[in-house]
């Protein structure tokens, strides 16, 4: 049976895209057949990050009504063997997403064997959110180090506990927390919540923390999911997370102060 | 709680003041309406106890969207009543379900049927696990509540008995929510957004700064008009 992984957070922008694909260009890295899908229906945006939006013919609502088989609508990423795609529609309405109909392609694509399905959820906490995360085995919480934004969460994690199918049905969805665009430099200054304040007003499991980067603007300018830059801080953090996803121990990395001189490096502990 | 534990258990009218808000047919959506009140009266609208009657027939999604809008707001909703079609939607949301024929006509005795009945006796406090997330409202009605874990910021957590929080109170916190003026709060880490004892209520800046953070008790002073707060040091 796939493992169905939602990214998610509540608030907009704050990096549920950018993570959905390289979570899921990492989990196919990694040698598990994985499939990213793009809930934010009229807004599309998971194309461009992964540089097949001139690929997409159907997408995920035209399968859901019928309009196309999941065959047609899945595209091959071509980097990555293990990786496919599902587009969200530009045009239609949300109203196009009903649970009965996602949880058939759902099970479609289990049954096609997809190990792991990925599911990049739109903003805010109406149908496209929830029904995205209605079905959700594991949640990575998106959150920016801002009060506002870990508010969002904070609610997103409770619909997550009363209205997603394993919480209904008396479970419980694993939930990671992911924190994005972290600036040591601006936590120092006190202008951003610190990791640990972040953890200790949500009360999950820190799975990564992702640095600010230039990589991430650049990576989604030219359709390369920025894990695949493996140079790059914001890369390697993602590379981290996802190791740490599949049950892997490693340290933090790009969330001390980048200032710290050589001597504060070899004696100062972590 | 303990002047009641030798009694029988029993369904008393007459014990709580509910509101009930009466969605008019033929009209799509309360926002402008809510938005109005709330300017008005803000802190009336978050500390009342309202019950909503969407019309009958009325689409699913128009009444999710409109607690929804209610939660943002920060609305005191307790639960749905009216046509029992509704029924599913209360508990998908969370809420409790108010049937028609316990609903009486304003003025009038009111009783709801809130308490679970698998709860043996009236004084078995309700014992639920944290973290409470945001927009997540818990009532113990007729009970006390005892909360294991954290109360975020955003939540709201009531009872008709005392309401105790084994962990950081973030939240809104209200005890005595029918009036029992003898109900208390008992926090370790008090840092609420509302605190309430019956219908006594202080927002954050009005609680004492020096007991931000603390372990904290709150009940009503003599008058029964102020709120109390103890600490351990
Ligand atoms: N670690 C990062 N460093 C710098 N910029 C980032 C980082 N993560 C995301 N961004 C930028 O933030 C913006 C929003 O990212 P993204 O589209 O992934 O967010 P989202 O949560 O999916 O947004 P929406 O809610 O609109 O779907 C993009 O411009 C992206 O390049
Ligand atoms: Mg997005």
């Amino acid at each position: 049976m796939a493992t169905v992984v939602t990214v998610t957070s509540g608030k907009g922008g704050v990096g549920k895209t950018t993570s959905s694909a390289a979570i899921a260009a990492g989990l196919a890295k990694a040698g598990h057949r994985t499939v990213v899908i793009d809930f934010d229906v009229g807004l599309r945006n998971l194309d461009l990050i992964m540089g097949v939006e001139r690929r997409v013919v159907f997408d995920f609502v035209n399968v859901i009504t019928g309009e196309a088989t999941l065959n047609q609508a899945l595209i091959q990423d071509k980097r990555i063997d293990n990786l496919s795609i599902l587009a969200a529609s530009q045009t239609k309405d949300k109203d196009a997403l009903t649970e009965d109909g996602v949880e058939k392609v759902l099970q479609e694509l289990a049954d096609t064997g997809f190990e792991y399905i990925v599911c990049d959820s739109p903003a805010g906490i109406e149908k496209g959110a929830t029904m995205a995360l209605h079905f959700a085995d594991h949640a990575i919480i998106v959150t920016n180090p801002e009060v506002s934004s870990v508010r969002d969460s904070d609610r997103i994690l409770g619909i997550l506990q009363s209205k997603s199918k394993r919480a209904k049905e008396g479970g419980k969805v694993a939930e990671h927390l992911l924190v994005t665009r972290y600036d040591p430099d601006r936590v120092d200054q006190g202008e951003m919540l610190s990791k640990e304040d972040v953890c200790d007003i949500l009360a999950v499991d820190l799975i990564g923390v992702i640095p600010e980067s230039k990589a991430v603007l650049k990576a989604s300018n030219t359709g390369v999911p920025v894990i695949l830059d493996a140079e790059s801080d914001a890369g390697q953090a993602y590379d981290d997370a996802v190791a740490r996803f599949l049950g892997e121990e490693r340290p933090m990395r790009f969330v001390d102060l980048k200032k710290r001189g050589l001597l504060s490096r070899m004696f100062g502990g972590d | 709680m303990s002047e009641q534990s030798t009694q029988t258990p029993r369904i008393r009218a007459n014990r709580f003041s509910l509101m009930t808000l009466e969605w008019p047919d033929g009209i799509e959506d309360l926002d402008a309406w809510l938005q109005t009140q709330c300017n008005k009266a803000p802190a009336l609208m978050a500390e009342i106890a309202l019950v909503l009657k969407p019309p009958a027939g009325i689409d699913e999604t128009a009444i999710h969207r409109a607690v929804g809008f209610m939660r943002r707001l920060n609305i005191g909703l307790i639960g749905l009543t009216g046509d029992s079609a509704h029924r599913v939607i209360a508990e998908s949301l969370g809420i409790a379900w108010i049937s028609g024929q316990n609903v009486t006509e304003p003025g009038d005795a009111v009783t709801v049927d809130a308490v679970p009945a698998s709860v043996p006796s009236i004084a078995q406090a309700m014992v639920v696990e944290g973290p409470i997330r945001s927009g997540v409202q818990i009532y113990a009605k007729d009970r006390d509540l005892v909360v294991w874990g954290q109360v975020s910021a955003g939540a709201e957590i009531m009872a008709d008995g005392h309401v105790h929080v084994y962990g950081r109170l973030l939240g809104r916190v209200a005890a005595g929510v029918s009036g029992g003026s003898d109900a208390q709060i008992f926090c370790q880490q008090f840092e609420p957004t509302l605190v309430s004892v019956a219908g006594i209520y202080a927002s954050s800046e009005q609680v004492p700064e020096t007991l931000w953070s603390a372990t904290v008790r709150v009940g009503l002073d003599a008058s029964g008009q102020t709120l109390n707060y103890q600490t351990h040091e």
